[in-house]
């Protein structure tokens, strides 16, 4: 064990002195979540809505009203007393004028006061199903709303839809729980896979191959080194989150670094499975942003649902490391989730984190003696 | 079984040795002896196979064919004892850049198994060597002399008795170079038994003997001063350039 300690020293020494190195780590991350946080963002503004309001009451004005007087929706189309048909509105639904037509029917206000059941028509352009989603989902949020107003109809509209964790849909606190899951992975896998692999390629492994130190050694020396840069960078991933769009923290934060720490050891592993084959860095770092890019935002229920996949897929993310701590850390961060509910997740990528570094050290050490 | 003397006369023992990368020839069954205590200049141009020989020593290169002995043990089965006995400086790789001279020697002191005490003696050892001022400077900063001393050093600290060093002097200057075989004669003077690479034909003086390979053959072997007289001519220069061009005639 006495050889852990100088690599673990050596590894910190030359990445903290790397100024290229530490852009890419904690620059980086910062950079991506920017992005995703602001930039690429789902929530949508002004709405084009069309309105047919049939009934042309007070009440189907005020509904008007709490649809229109907010950033989501922008009356477009006809106006809404033009008595067009439905028609000439699909017309400009197609045409790509309109997301959406609301109509009112004409016993709107009547139906309300005595007190029965009446239903509001929505027809949502779904050529894209992620948009018509989240406009759908804001028309069950402005009906709420509406009937929070109301008191007296509050049993007249069969709305039961609630949005739990995230009610104002913001697509930021989303996207950084994942986003932040995703960049752990890769740069967790990169910092090992290149650092393993440079020392191939500068030939500075043959003189730690001549030297008595074990092979586990080695590896675990590195290891340890990149547990404390990874933890760092989720650290300033969390604080930037935090500070900056206002990611709340609704968990147990000790119960999010736990797990988190389980997750880096996964991605150093990884890392240093990967450099066992890469003959250089730059096959590494290809081959380490292959297999944590992609499959990690395709497949992980970053962006599409698991349960959306088919069911080959659905196996492929059931490997995929960040499938696990995405489920954690949106259970943590979101929904205040308690360390217990993960247990089984946590123990799986310990169980992956253990056959990839086993793996790797069984090819390490067939690497080191080559000869004879 | 070597006859003992033998044994304790040649320190490397280097028997048909071949190494095929594919259909690619690089050693191609050499023959060749370090005598226990000398310097064995090692010459050849650019791809004669000279590093691809010292890796298959030193067990970094699988062998194709042929073994090496190691003070009496073959190399295939004392990997371990024979590593003990060996120190080696890469040509490619000397020191990690981004780290001092003082923090590399900590590093391979503490991989080579030194305890605190001992790497700290080490350092005191190494402040002797270069000045004191250069010892906490990143490596990629020092002057490539300074950086060959260190490297020297630091190959030096698993004590080895047979130091296997491979261009140690590219680039770096006459004068340099000058100190350097100086350190590398004080190191036989104890004992240490010493094959080094070079394509520099004027080191060939400071060796006692060479062997020079050309496209993975050996195509001269013997001790400068007889081998000049032998050939009939002036230095080991015109020697070594007749001797390639005999051999690529052929």
């Amino acid at each position: 064990m006495k050889g852990i300690k100088p690599v673990t020293r050596k590894e910190l020494y030359h990445i903290l002195r790397d100024p290229k190195s530490l852009i890419i780590i904690f620059i980086m991350p910062i950079f991506m979540i920017f992005i995703y946080g602001y930039a690429i963002s789902f929530d949508l503004n002004n709405i084009n809505i069309g309105i047919i309001d049939y009934s042309k009451s007070d009440l189907s004005e005020k509904l008007q009203g709490k649809f229109l007087n907010n950033k989501y929706f922008k009356l477009a189309g006809p106006k809404a007393d033009d008595n067009r048909s439905i028609e000439s509105y699909e017309k400009l639904l197609k045409s790509g004028e309109l997301d959406e037509i609301m109509i009112i029917p004409g016993d709107f206000s009547e139906k309300v006061k005595k007190g029965t059941p009446v239903d509001i028509g929505f027809i949502i352009d779904g050529s894209d199903s992620n948009t018509a989603n989240i406009i759908y989902q804001y028309d069950e949020m402005i009906l709420m709303a509406f009937i929070e107003d109301h008191q007296n109809i509050r049993d007249m509209l069969n709305i039961s839809t609630k949005i739990y964790f995230n009610p104002e849909l913001k697509s930021a606190y989303f996207f950084i729980p994942g986003i932040n899951a995703i960049l752990l992975m890769m740069i967790s896998a990169l910092l090992t896979s290149l650092s393993m692999s440079r020392e191939k390629e500068s030939g500075s492994i043959d003189l730690i191959f001549i030297s008595p130190i074990k092979s586990y050694e080695i590896i675990i020396g590195k290891t340890i080194a990149y547990i404390f840069v990874s933890f760092l960078v989720e650290a300033l991933i969390l604080l930037f989150s935090n500070f900056w769009f206002g990611l709340p923290i609704r968990g147990d934060i000790l119960t999010l670094f736990f797990f988190s720490l389980i997750f880096i050891f996964t991605g150093l592993s990884l890392g240093i499975m990967i450099s066992m084959v890469a003959p250089d860095q730059k096959t590494a770092m290809l081959a380490t942003l292959l297999a944590t890019m992609l499959p990690s935002i395709m497949l992980s229920g970053f962006i599409f649902p698991i349960t959306s996949l088919g069911k080959v897929l659905r196996v492929i993310s059931s490997i995929i490391p960040a499938t696990y701590f995405l489920k954690i850390i949106r259970g943590v961060v979101l929904k205040g989730a308690s360390f217990s509910e993960f247990v089984t997740d946590g123990a799986i990528l310990i169980l992956m984190s253990i056959i990839l570094i086993a793996v790797a050290a069984k090819k390490f050490s067939k690497m080191r003696k080559v000869a004879g | 079984m070597e006859p003992t003397d033998s044994m304790n006369d040649n320190i490397i023992e280097v028997k048909n040795l071949t190494k095929k990368f594919g259909n690619f020839t690089a050693v191609n069954s050499i023959n060749f002896v370090v005598k226990r205590g000398e310097i064995l200049g090692f010459l050849g141009p650019n791809g004669a196979g000279k590093t691809t020989t010292i890796k298959m020593i030193i067990g970094l290169l699988r062998i194709t064919e042929g073994k090496v002995i190691v003070d009496g043990m073959e190399s295939g089965k004392f990997r371990k004892r024979i590593k003990e006995k060996l120190g080696y400086m890469s040509q490619k790789f000397s020191l990690y850049p981004k780290l001092s001279a003082r923090e590399n020697v900590e590093f391979f002191a503490g991989i080579s198994g030194l305890g605190r005490v001992e790497i700290s003696k080490k350092i005191d050892e190494l402040s002797r060597i270069i000045r004191k001022d250069l010892i906490d400077h990143s490596v990629d900063k020092l002057p490539p002399g300074i950086k060959q001393k260190v490297a020297l050093f630091t190959s030096l600290i698993p004590k080895p008795e047979i130091l296997l060093l491979d261009e140690p002097t590219s680039g770096v200057d006459p004068e340099m170079r000058r100190n350097f075989w100086q350190d590398i004669y004080s190191l036989k003077k104890e004992g240490k038994t010493i094959l080094v690479t070079t394509h520099n034909l004027d080191e060939v003086e400071y060796a006692d003997r060479i062997v020079i390979l050309h496209r993975g053959n050996i195509i001269v072997e013997g001790e400068p001063a007889q081998l000049v007289r032998q050939h009939g001519v002036d230095s080991v220069e015109t020697l070594f350039k007749e001797a390639v061009k005999k051999d690529e005639r052929n």
